[in-house]
């Protein structure tokens, strides 16, 4: 559950994005931008985190009066080893050293759905955090991190579903691959017969979710979801139906166990009472024509 | 033998039901309280809890009943009955300083030989450590229920004793008052008496989770928790009387203490309470049935709606919302314009800024987009669908309770959502 620390929504003076130059640090800066709030993008390339010295430089580009919203971090396809692990609790380390030095008025910790058990079908913010890797391990760690700092500003954890959008860059199982993989080959390839459940979120709903908490200082953790699961095997057919030509979905062997994942998004409603979402088929589609209108 | 006096010290729920209803069977009864302002109604015959029967019972036996703020009054007593309520904090825990404020008034206040009962529900190990040397001390298991309050003491299935000594009979006087009820009478130490009480609820507690579980699956796999439930009543291991009804989870405050009161004793000695805290989270989810399917249904779709709220109470027959499901909605509808109504609570008790208390059921409706029956009062079950339907501007109807007939209000044109059947 989540508190508002201003129940009135006000804009926060400035919003500082770290890892402004992602895929859902766009989104957001998109969102900042509709709404007329004053943000600083920052991206490796001009404070790299991972370095000491960023402690320094971003101490100088931060200001009591900010709102930090921390998305920086190294993604499972640049790395799943310790090595990432450590890199990814250096960033996190010499962000909380700066802001410890500077102050900040409000932090959102951008965390992931990692930090719970895998085999845990219906989650919600009551569901203990039990990482099953060094990914999930990462997140929970540099919730915690965050945190430590809450005497100095209010935090929000957010925990987002699977994501998917337009420019998203990254090619993990789900909308994306799928959209990808049909106008490439013209099949989609399921795990088994893709019957697994999931929560995809489109990254324009996070991205407005995350405005939201920021206008109104929220804290504690949220689950950031639509709160409607659907199988992959429904969702190669959503993505299948978007091309004028057939598409076919390829089953395969199941290496795996069947696994679900769906949110109770109670806490969603009571933070936010008119928060909607866009529904799985309109968001698919609209994915699929700007695709088209891009190239 | 003569007929014993009775005191009943603590005129709140507990000890006022308690206290006609033995009135009622023939006992001279003294009522007592040390604060005025429950007093003073009283004696004028003003009953501050709403429970069916109890204005008959109090006018038919005023002769025998007599309140008082005079705890000398008690002196007469040949049995006195500490029967305060125990009130709860939001997390389930109790706060037991009423009762031994008035076990130690009991204490000081009756002849030496006169037996005091705890009847007010206290923790395990609660009553052994109060016994005093020279003085009859007995922990009795009360089992009120709101709204049928009446009936269960006047009629009690049993009654179950805690003693010092179970082996030792109990004294005359004590045992002439039990006796008059005809029911079994069940002497056991102190401890298992009051862990008895608590046994009782955590039994209705897993009937109720288990209801609600299933009824949920009901709800998304298109089976029918109403047709089901006959067939559990048919099985003997599961009986007639269970609680079987789908409902919006646990409240009122009694078997939430419970709860809080095994899981607290759990963690001190090391025993596994895992299953209660289960039972816990599952009460906590399904009481926010209605908001999720609101939400679904209107707050997601429509801008600035308009949604009616019949009931307050946390169950019928009941002016108690201790945990109520519909104050809970209504919090969450803080920025939601609510028309409200119940036939006892006022609209005043409802959380919510935007809140309007209509005059009636069908006024609740007016102009509102939706309609969600919180409380299952019966005369909400007399309502109309075809007058709701030409009242609201909109079609929904949330009766999780089902209050209303499924099948009447879909031919009444109004999109029903009920529990443990897929809408």
């Amino acid at each position: 559950m989540i508190t508002h620390q201003t129940p009135t929504p006000r804009k926060p003076e400035r919003v500082v994005l770290l890892g402004a130059r992602g895929f859902i640090g766009m989104a957001i800066r998109k969102e900042l931008d509709a709404r007329r709030i004053p943000f600083l993008p920052l991206a490796s390339a001009d404070i790299n985190l991972a370095e000491t010295s960023a402690v320094d430089k971003l101490a100088a580009a931060l200001k009591a009066t900010d709102a930090v919203v921390m998305l920086a971090a190294l993604t499972p396809d640049r790395g799943r080893d310790v090595a990432t692990l450590m890199k990814n609790l250096a960033m996190m380390q010499h962000t909380c050293a700066a802001i410890k030095k500077t102050g900040c008025a409000h932090m959102v910790y951008f965390s992931s759905d990692a930090v719970y058990d895998s085999a845990v079908s219906l989650v919600s913010e009551d569901t203990p955090a039990s990482p099953q890797d060094l990914y999930g391990a990462m997140h929970y760690t540099r919730e915690i991190m965050a945190r430590s700092l809450a005497k100095v500003p209010p935090v929000l954890v957010l925990r987002p579903t699977l994501i998917y959008g337009l420019d998203d860059t990254h090619n993990s199982y789900g909308p994306n691959r799928f959209r990808r993989a049909a106008q490439k080959d013209g099949e989609i390839t399921l795990f088994g017969g893709g019957e697994e459940t999931r929560d995809h979120l489109h990254v324009d709903d996070l991205a407005a979710l995350t405005v939201r908490c920021l206008l109104q200082r929220s804290t504690g953790i949220l689950n950031a979801a639509t709160g409607i699961s659907h199988s992959y095997q429904d969702l190669a057919e959503i993505v299948a139906r978007q091309f004028k030509n057939t598409v076919e979905i390829v089953k395969t062997p199941r290496a795996n166990p069947v696994t679900h994942r769906h949110y109770d998004i109670t806490d969603t409603i009571k933070a936010f009472p008119d928060i909607r979402f866009i529904r799985l088929e309109e968001g698919v589609a609209r994915v699929h024509l700007e695709m088209l209108e891009k190239s | 033998m003569t007929k014993p006096v009775l005191g009943f010290a603590g005129m709140t729920h507990l000890g006022l039901v308690s206290g006609i209803c033995a009135a009622e069977k023939g006992f001279k009864v003294i009522c007592f309280d040390p604060d005025s302002t429950r007093v003073a109604p009283l004696t004028r015959g003003e009953i501050p809890v709403s429970e069916p029967g109890l204005p008959d019972l109090l006018a038919r036996n005023k002769e025998r009943l007599l309140f008082t703020q005079d705890s000398a009054m008690l002196s007469v007593c040949d049995v006195v009955y500490v029967a305060q309520d125990v009130p709860t904090d939001d997390q389930g825990r109790s706060d037991l300083r009423t009762v031994d404020a008035t076990l130690e008034v009991a204490f000081n206040a009756t002849r030496g030989d006169a037996i005091i009962v705890i009847l007010s529900q206290v923790p395990p190990g609660f009553t052994r450590e109060r016994q005093r040397p020279g003085r009859a001390l007995h922990y009795q298991v009360e089992t009120l229920i709101f709204g049928r309050a009446v009936e269960r003491a006047l009629n009690p299935e049993r009654y179950i004793v805690g003693c010092a000594d179970p082996a030792h009979p109990l004294p005359a006087a004590y045992a002439a008052f039990l006796g008059v009820h005809g029911c079994p009478i069940l002497p056991m130490r102190f401890e298992s008496a009051e862990l008895a009480k608590i046994s009782i609820n955590m039994c209705l507690v897993a009937s109720v989770s288990t209801a609600n579980t299933l009824a949920e699956l009901c709800e998304k796999i298109g089976a029918d928790w109403s047709e089901i439930i006959p067939a559990l009543r048919l099985d003997k291991r599961i009986g007639q009387y269970a609680y079987l009804a789908a409902g919006l989870g646990i409240a009122g405050g009694n078997l939430e203490r419970d709860l809080a009161t095994i899981c607290n004793f759990a963690d001190e000695h090391g025993s596994d309470a895992g299953v209660v805290r289960a039972w816990i989270a599952n009460s906590r989810y399904r009481r926010d049935w209605t908001l999720r399917t609101l939400h679904r249904t209107v707050l997601s779709k429509l801008e600035n709606p308009v949604v009616a709220v019949l009931g307050l109470a946390y169950k019928q027959d009941t002016h108690s919302t201790k945990n109520s499901p519909s104050l809970a909605l209504l919090a969450h509808l803080a920025p939601v314009r609510v028309r409200v109504f119940d036939p006892v609570v006022p609209a005043s008790a409802a959380p919510n800024p935007h809140c309007h208390a209509a005059t009636s059921e069908l006024d609740a409706c007016e102009g509102a987009d939706a309609l969600a029956i919180m409380t299952p009062w019966a005369q909400f079950g007399k309502l109309d669908p075809a007058q709701i339907a030409r009242k609201l501007r909109g079609r929904l109807v949330l009766d999780p309770y089902a209050v209303l007939k499924a099948a009447t209000c879909r031919a009444a044109g109004l999109e029903y959502h009920t529990l443990g059947m897929k809408s």
